[in-house]
């Protein structure tokens, strides 16, 4: 029997200076004639998490089991809810209060995937290492990048963004220690030349020689690229094309955004990458997330999508005043109406991810079946500043495993925990405990399907 | 006690298999020391596994707390999920019955499934921690079973230990002798043991209940429970009052000793100056007291808990927790 050498999984693109573009997984990745030994594509996770909480009566649907019509807010994942799950009543109880009094905020997004209750201070930062980076620690050998941490707002890491709370808490989801988080990227052309080119962003010169001559990423490993689609037969040939294109409609609408900025203000602060407009910003990180999946750059992603507390207004939905005292509606009518707008906005931004996930096609399945998306918040309603019942919906089935299509009620006051627990299961990662769990959240699994 | 000043009155967590009317009564009476300032339900926890029992006592939760709102949050009763479910006696079913004038149910049962109520243990944990050190108590109204399995739990020993003073127990050793001998040999604070009681007077039901508060459901639970009239004995009773207000001297304390609990279900108290049990008896002298002040307190209106605010220094600034 022939058995054909197959392309290594960690293949690059590689060209002059710094460019070096992962592949998506190909069928020549896998022996030929050996069908048994094809390799499964991996299972990811990713946190897109939102400030603020949630009007909840938009949130959470009337009934409970398979979804019928999808509340309000969650209108815009309708298309994918046979690929959802939302969960119900799972609490964090170390974002309460516990004697610490006010701060809810600087709380409940630092002990979110940490499940640890943070020291209030503003100096003396203590939180624990989040389960992302427990999982990234064991199985991010095996990717370019252990994990990914990204953001659209604020990365300050000092300061007193919540009642004494640092914002260090407030802006970073993911803790590689007790006392270092890891700052998300905000720019979307560091995340790019993160992602294609050596892992390090480029210098000003090198970003200027490559702009003098207007040159794509692609262009400096054409010769790899063609190179390697002669070897490839028509499938894998269309999959690359798709791919690559895909990379360099990232790299237009960054130039784009870096063209925008500098017509508005040449002397503006922040970097010229980050466009202005929020949808923009938000499509340009989350393809190239799908990217990152894609290529299995990496397996783990946090995106805090803006920081928790945020008094970001929301002008391009018309709501000039900000997020975060519109969430102190006091249950008046008009105060709520913007909130729920704002919550309708980000769930809209984020159904064009899962939409690029779906249709990225592994195998005979989708990326998103061999995912988990978590989109989900530090508070349930913000007005009360509550910690239970938290907004939580998953996307994908993370490998088989998921039984999605409906919304499961957990027990009251079911540790968050406990359904990371039972990620770092589907990530390979095997332990006993994490952060306040209890155990393994039961129910998420289809019927007669080990977990394995 | 002055808002903001100091620490609140002491966490109360009350569990109970609610077999009996006194455990009904005794949560009235919980109730009624909150609403005196002398203690805060913390958490109510049931050790049978009873949906019908735990949507009264979910019911009787929200009827003495008032509506959920921004400080005020209504937390889930507590239910065990394994063992045997035992009866339900129409007192926990008739309050439900109950109509009000425009026809609608008088008392909501919120309880359908058991996702409708709380692991008795991630209460416990989650409820404890929010407590000042040595500032809670326990009161067991009943077998030991949520206790002893308590117990088991990853690091509950030791938070049982920092965080409470003693437990009470008005403890029903026989329904579960396992549990009751694992709870005294191992629960990490003093443990009271009410050895003795008071009957419950059942003709303040249609005297002070009525007339202070005739929507109480406990009115409608009582009448239910057994034919009119009758008095019942009440040993939850007996540990509440004496666990929210243990310097009254409403009982006598026996002197420290230890008890350890027999394979037949008997509990023996043995005098050792090292020991932390002691017999809790009933003082004749403070007979007719107990009583008033059992009545008084759990036929009490409802008196809506407010929010707590950290202790503030003399100095105006935070008090810092300690580590």
């Amino acid at each position: 029997m022939i058995i054909p050498k197959a392309l290594p999984r960690r293949t690059f693109l590689r060209g002059l200076g710094t460019a070096a573009i992962g592949l998506p997984f190909l069928d020549a990745m896998a022996p030929a004639l050996r069908a048994s030994t094809v390799p499964k594509p991996p299972v990811r996770m990713a946190f897109f998490y939102v400030p603020n909480g949630e009007i909840m009566d938009s949130w959470n649907p009337s009934y409970e089991g398979k979804f019928q019509e999808l509340p309000r807010t969650l209108k815009s994942l309708e298309p994918y809810k046979d690929d959802m799950i939302q969960i119900g009543n799972l609490t964090h109880n170390t974002g309460r209060a516990l004697l610490d009094g006010a701060g809810d905020h600087g709380r409940c997004c630092g002990s979110y995937l940490t499940g640890i209750q943070v020291k209030k201070s503003l100096v003396e930062i203590k939180n624990g290492i989040s389960f992302d980076q427990i999982v990234a620690n064991e199985i991010g050998k095996e990717t370019r990048f252990a994990s990914l941490e990204l953001g659209m707002e604020d990365a300050r890491q000092a300061g007193d963004c919540d009642s004494g709370y640092s914002c260090a808490y407030t802006n970073n989801l993911a803790w590689r220690s007790e006392t270092q988080p890891m700052p998300p990227i905000l720019d979307p052309r560091a995340l790019f030349e993160r992602l294609f080119g050596t892992g390090q962003p480029m210098t000003p010169e090198e970003r200027l020689r490559q702009a003098k001559y207007r040159r794509s990423i692609l262009d400096f490993v054409t010769e790899d690229t063609h190179k390697l689609e002669s070897n490839l037969g028509p499938t894998d040939r269309r999959k690359m094309d798709e791919y690559l294109s895909s990379i360099r409609e990232v790299e237009r609408q960054i130039e784009r955004a870096e063209k925008d900025n500098k017509q508005i203000d040449p002397h503006m602060d922040k970097p010229y990458g980050v466009p202005a407009d929020f949808a923009e910003h938000f499509r340009m990180m989350s393809n190239m997330i799908a990217i990152a999946f894609q290529a299995d750059q990496t397996r783990i992603v946090s995106f805090l999508i803006t920081r928790e507390g945020s008094s970001r207004a929301y002008r391009e939905i018309g709501i000039s005043d900000g997020h975060h005292p519109c969430t102190h509606h006091r249950n008046q009518p008009d105060l709520m109406e913007k909130v729920r707008k704002i919550n309708e906005y980000h769930v809209q931004q984020f159904a064009g991810f899962i939409e690029k996930m779906k249709t990225t096609k592994e195998g005979d399945r989708s990326m998103l079946d061999n995912s988990m998306i978590v989109y989900g918040a530090g508070l349930s309603d913000p007005n009360a500043h509550l910690h239970e019942d938290l907004p939580t919906v998953i996307l994908g089935k993370g490998g088989n495993y998921f039984k999605t299509g409906r919304r499961l009620l957990a027990r009251r006051e079911t540790p968050m925990c406990n359904l990371f627990l039972t990620m770092m299961d589907r990530m390979g990662v095997r332990t006993e405990h994490f952060g306040d769990s209890t155990g393994r959240l039961a129910g998420l699994d289809m019927d007669g399907l080990e977990l394995g | 006690m002055q808002f903001g000043r100091g620490k609140p009155a002491a966490g109360a967590f009350f569990d109970s298999d609610f077999s009996t009317i006194d455990c009904v009564l005794a949560q009235a009476l919980l109730h009624g020391l909150q609403g005196k300032n002398d203690c805060r339900v913390a958490i109510v926890t049931m050790s049978r596994p009873n949906l019908a029992v735990a949507g009264f006592t979910d019911m009787v939760e929200r009827y003495y707390r008032g509506p959920a709102g921004n400080f005020a949050q209504v937390p889930p009763t507590g239910m065990r999920t394994s063992g045997q479910p035992g009866a339900t006696s129409p007192a926990f079913t008739d309050p439900f019955a109950l109509k009000k004038e425009d026809g609608t149910p008088r008392f909501v049962n919120h309880v359908k499934l058991v996702r409708d109520t709380g692991d008795p243990n991630t209460l416990f944990r989650n409820y404890m921690e929010a407590q000042y050190d040595k500032n809670g108590f326990f009161i067991l109204a009943g077998p030991a079973t949520n206790l002893a399995a308590a117990l088991e739990f990853r690091g509950m020993k030791e938070l049982i230990e920092t965080k409470t003073n003693y437990l009470v127990a008005a403890c029903n050793v026989e329904a579960d002798v396992a549990a009751a001998k694992k709870v005294f040999a191992e629960w990490p604070t003093p443990i009271y043991l009410v050895s003795a009681s008071i009957p419950f007077p059942g003709a303040s039901i249609d005297k002070e209940f009525a007339s202070v508060n005739p929507d109480n459901p406990l009115i409608t639970a009582y009448k239910a429970y057994k034919s009119m009239p009758y008095d019942t004995p009440a040993p939850a009773m007996v540990a509440t009052l004496y666990a929210a207000r243990p310097k009254e001297g409403y009982f006598k304390v026996s002197d420290p000793g230890v008890i350890a609990v027999r394979d037949d279900g008997h509990a023996a108290f043995t005098s050792s100056a090292q020991g932390k049990h002691f017999n809790l008896t009933v003082d004749p002298e403070k007979q007719d007291k107990v009583i008033q002040t059992w009545v008084e307190l759990a036929s009490a209106k409802p008196v809506i808990p407010q929010r707590f605010r950290p202790p503030v220094a003399a100095d105006g600034k935070k008090e810092e927790k300690k580590p």
